[in-house]
């Protein structure tokens, strides 16, 4: 699989420092008209293994206030998930966490 | 744990024959595209992964969609391959004949489940931009092609129902 995000020199060789004060990057789901719930839970449980009750919080998180963060961390791991919401149809985009 | 069994769906050879029109359709829409930039209904199914970064949204673009295209293709062949017997016709049925309203059994392996659910959800994208549905209210009562879009919804949710169930 491809890496797809080419990091600043400094993300690449920064110190811990930085690692540490870097925001980590977000895996944001957006609300749709036309996704059922449903799916959308069981697309959250499928693909990242949430339990029940985690997706369907999420979900309604989705739903209700417009987006959701479903997964934290690397921005490389972050893309992966997006590509893996849009694959499977859902409205999802990459961010670095509000500080 | 979801996405591990096999479903079976019961639908008419009348349904089977719409749904295998449709996913036609979706096909012959897809391989016209090249890129997403000139059509919104392909541009949904491979949306900006950076709302702020309209470079790195590119970046990501150039590597994914292609990939993206490719698995809504895959997923429609593997839905047509599975309905193509039962979607087929005698080529003198009548509108009111008997043999439309048959049921017939379709058995899913988890593989070709995965590919119906994503295949369905992707159509009803489409559709939806093509029926510019911008909320969940919207809905016009005299266009046929919401009766299609509602139809592929009840399909999908007893499709997701039957993949996800707990035991």
């Amino acid at each position: 699989m491809v890496l797809l995000a080419t990091p600043d020199l400094d993300e690449q060789v920064g110190t811990h420092l930085d690692q540490e004060t870097m925001p980590p990057w977000q895996t944001v789901v957006w609300n749709d008209p036309v996704n059922l719930m449903s799916y959308v839970t069981h697309v959250f449980r499928e693909y990242f293994g949430f339990d029940r009750p985690r997706a369907e919080q999420l979900m309604l998180a989705v739903h209700h206030e417009g987006h959701a963060v479903v997964a934290e961390g690397a921005r490389e791991q972050m893309e992966l998930h997006v590509q893996a919401m849009h694959d499977y149809g859902l409205w999802a985009t990459i961010r670095q966490a509000p500080r | 744990m979801s996405g591990q069994r096999t479903v079976v769906l019961e639908l008419t050879r009348m349904e089977a024959a719409h749904l295998a029109g449709l996913v036609t359709q979706f096909t012959e829409l897809l391989e016209g595209a090249e890129s997403g930039a000139g059509d919104p209904a392909i541009a949904r199914l491979v949306p900006d992964a950076y709302a702020d970064d309209a470079a790195a949204a590119q970046d990501f673009r150039d590597v994914t969609e292609n990939d993206l295209l490719e698995r809504r293709r895959q997923d429609a062949a593997a839905v047509l391959d599975s309905i193509r017997e039962p979607a087929t016709l005698p080529d003198d049925a009548e509108p009111d004949d008997e043999v439309l309203m048959e049921l017939v059994e379709l058995r899913l392996q988890p593989e070709a489940l995965r590919a119906w659910l994503r295949c369905l959800a992707a159509i009803r994208l489409v559709l939806a931009t093509r029926l510019d549905i911008r909320s969940e209210d919207d809905h016009d009562v005299d266009d046929p092609r919401f009766g299609i879009y509602e139809w592929l919804g009840y399909r999908l949710d007893g499709l997701v129902q039957a993949a996800s169930g707990d035991e």
